[in-house]
């Protein structure tokens, strides 16, 4: 039973803390800021203009 | 109040026009009514799959599906002058494919978002850090920002998203809802009998098997690789993207006679493209989702690791001795019992709902109420 407790909940765990980690990286990173600065302006491409 | 208007993106200008006025309330109207709806469905259990039936989860699904989609594309401003919205909340990727260019979307796409970092990624390039110092490294590290996000969804939920939480597949679920014929294909594994099905039948399963693969080919090659390597396209976005043109497109093609008069072979292209998704959603359960979504792809990789997992009482799903009620109803043709976290479940809830020993139990346990064992692996 603690086996499959681990097995069941150990790696979900691990992959959000690691995302989490990835996460709080990329904003330091001034990445969010490059995806809003892409996302605030009309992608010509994406609808099709480009 | 300046919050607010700091949060959907309106300045003191803006503020003063009476239709970004008229636009914001109705912005704050459409968010109240979604969440109301959302606390609703929760304080009625609703959203507990095996408790009503597959016909009351259906409309509940629906309902989901539409509330979602117009919470994350409720920017009424937008909707009204053609414009997107340029607020602090687009920082954050929505977990499904919702084009950022949608006049109405308040998030970013994951996947339009990370081409768009990986295009800007440069091993050569220079820059001046934060601390004044003068490096030479890579801008971004492989878009870890990204990647992140789509870690910590899939790490929760896997593909529930495409089930639930994805624009594109609302569209494609109202599209199947047209009362046609359909295209439904036998259960496709590799233990199936194709000597017994007519020619064109496993001309059809065969290619359904292989396509399948096609969305992790879009992803790697259309989402990764050409942005990367090649630049200056979202490629994926660019060529591909139904959900672009339908949401993004279209709307602000119909509102701004700039764009439409700018429109040309790529707008041809993508119509087409849009056009027969659209057109084989009415016979089919699901094709961008089946065979092209590289997000899809992202997700399905955590299906079999996901907290939020699918999991079958095999002493409750026993007493049927093998009905296979689930299979059959399964869209996306996925036996839940023999695999109840394939990579190809959307985690829509139609099997949970339709089961009745109510033996899959979707959700986080490891054990039911009565003590029994859930399985979330294979059968063996």
């Amino acid at each position: 039973m603690k086996k499959s407790v681990f097995t069941r909940y150990f790696f979900p765990v691990l992959l959000v803390l690691i995302g989490a980690g990835c996460i709080v990286y990329g904003v330091t990173d001034g990445e969010a800021g490059a995806v809003l600065r892409k996302a605030i302006s009309i992608c010509m491409e994406c609808i099709g203009i480009g | 109040m300046e919050k607010l208007l700091w949060l959907l993106g309106i300045d003191e200008s803006m503020a003063a026009d009476p239709t970004v006025r008229l636009g914001a309330w109705l912005t704050l109207g459409v968010i109240a009514v979604c969440i109301a709806g959302f606390i609703i469905l929760l304080a009625k259990g609703r959203l507990r799959v095996r408790s009503f039936g597959n016909k009351v989860w259906q409309r509940t699904k629906l309902l989901i599906q539409t509330m979602w989609f117009a919470l994350t594309n409720s920017f009424m401003i937008g909707w009204i002058k053609g414009t997107i919205y340029q607020g602090p909340i687009k920082y954050m990727c929505v977990p499904g494919m919702n084009c950022y260019s949608c006049p109405g979307a308040f998030g970013s796409c994951p996947i339009g978002a990370l081409q768009a970092i990986l295009d800007e990624f440069d091993w050569k390039k220079s820059y001046v850090s934060q601390s004044g110092t003068y490096v030479q490294a890579p801008l971004y590290w492989v878009a870890v920002y990204v990647i992140g996000i789509l870690m910590v969804i899939g790490a929760l939920c896997g593909r529930l998203v495409c089930g639930l939480l994805c624009p594109f597949g609302w569209v494609q679920d109202l599209l199947y809802k047209i009362p046609v014929k359909k295209i439904k294909l036998p259960r496709n594994e590799a233990s199936i009998n194709r000597a017994a099905h007519p020619g064109f039948v496993r001309f059809l399963l065969g290619l359904d098997r292989y396509l399948r693969y096609a969305k992790y080919a879009f992803l790697i090659v259309m989402v990764i690789f050409l942005p990367l390597m090649v630049k200056a396209n979202p490629w994926f976005c660019k060529y591909v993207c139904p959900s672009g043109m339908l949401l993004g497109g279209i709307p602000l093609m119909s509102m701004d006679k700039g764009l439409a008069d700018a429109a040309g072979t790529l707008t041809v292209l993508k119509c087409s493209i849009l056009t027969f998704i659209v057109v084989l959603s009415v016979f089919l359960y699901r094709p961008f989702c089946r065979y092209i979504c590289p997000l899809g792809a992202i997700y399905s990789l955590f299906n079999k690791v996901s907290l939020y997992r699918y999991g079958i009482d095999d002493t409750a799903c026993n007493r049927c001795k093998g009905c296979s009620a689930c299979a059959k109803v399964c869209p996306m043709g996925v036996d839940p019992v023999k695999d109840p976290n394939s990579p190809e479940c959307i985690r829509c809830g139609t099997c949970a709902a339709s089961c009745p020993q109510k033996a899959i139990r979707p959700g986080f346990k490891l054990k039911t109420a009565e003590g029994r064992a859930i399985r979330v692996s294979k059968r063996k």
